[in-house]
């Protein structure tokens, strides 16, 4: 790795981390845990096209772990592992494996990352309860995936002739 | 060739909405129908950490119930039941409001509290889980 390429993924690190700090100070008015725009995961679409796979994964990796220890809320750290993840997988799947554009792949992370925050809930809880949340979660999860795919089609447009989209 | 993806939707992205509009559907479908609804009186469970703690009929009642260093406040009415208060961070739980079809259910994360209705009877709850 080059100090290029590390210099990228530190920034794009701190960037993802602001985003979540941002978001975790104006919840979205719904009844719904963790339910939220998912703004950090503009930042991992960006990474998966522009960087890669395992400078996405790393750059999820960083905003978590600090992400947590800056809440200082270690219950919040699985919440956060299983949905960053289960998201960036299934973006990595989905820009594989069929013609989608930014939207999609990004509605697909949104929906995947609410699923993995689901996923923890249950295994936390130990109860089948928190699957009652999952069709109002994967609802919001179009509009607030649409919104980040926007956002992240915006980014690809402002960034497209430079050096750090070239091939 | 460029790192630049697709940046206009593409019919794949709509096949992607209508996966998970299904999805959402299909658990919909499964977790929001009441379960046993008339095999008897609805009662409400309480699970603290995943374990039953607690079963409560549809009656005025009030419990405090405390996990993982968190409060949460259960009351109980007539027609159903809400956290009227909690000491946890985000308040999903108070925000979620009342409930009061069997089935349902209150998720109080940070304290792993869930407040579950069910039908009465008993399987209800065991219906759910599956």
């Amino acid at each position: 790795m080059t100090t290029e390429r590390l210099t990228r993924c530190a920034v794009l690190a701190a960037l993802a981390l602001a985003f979540s700090y941002l978001e975790s100070m104006f919840p979205l008015p719904l009844p719904l845990p963790g339910v939220k725009l998912g703004l950090a995961n503009i930042v991992t679409v960006f990474a998966l096209y522009a960087l890669g796979a395992a400078e996405a994964a790393a750059i999820l990796l960083v905003r978590v772990l600090l992400g947590a220890m800056f809440a200082g809320n270690a219950t919040a750290l699985l919440y956060s592992l299983l949905g960053g993840f289960s998201a960036l997988l299934a973006m990595l799947l989905l820009r594989r494996c069929a013609p989608l554009s930014v939207y999609g792949v990004s509605v697909g992370g949104a929906a995947a990352h609410n699923c993995g925050q689901i996923g923890a809930a249950l295994l936390l809880l130990g109860s089948a309860a928190p699957l009652a949340y999952l069709p109002a979660l994967l609802l919001v999860s179009l509009f607030t995936g649409a919104l980040t795919g926007f956002i992240a089609a915006l980014l690809f447009r402002a960034m497209a002739n430079t050096n750090l989209m070239k091939p | 060739m460029t790192k630049v993806p697709e940046l206009k939707p593409t019919r794949g992205d709509a096949l992607v909405a209508a996966a998970v509009l299904l999805l959402a559907a299909v658990c919909a479908l499964r977790f929001w129908t009441p379960m046993a609804a008339d095999a008897g009186a609805p009662e409400v469970v309480v699970a603290v950490g995943g374990e039953e703690v607690e079963r409560l009929p549809l009656r005025g009642a009030e419990r405090r119930y405390t996990n993982n260093g968190y409060t949460v406040h259960v009351v109980v009415t007539d027609s159903g039941v809400r956290v009227a208060d909690a000491d946890c961070p985000t308040r999903d739980c108070v925000r979620t409001g009342a409930i009061s079809r069997a089935g349902q259910s209150i998720v109080c994360l940070p304290a792993r509290i869930t407040v579950t209705l069910v039908g009465g009877g008993g399987g209800g709850y065991d219906a759910v889980a599956g």
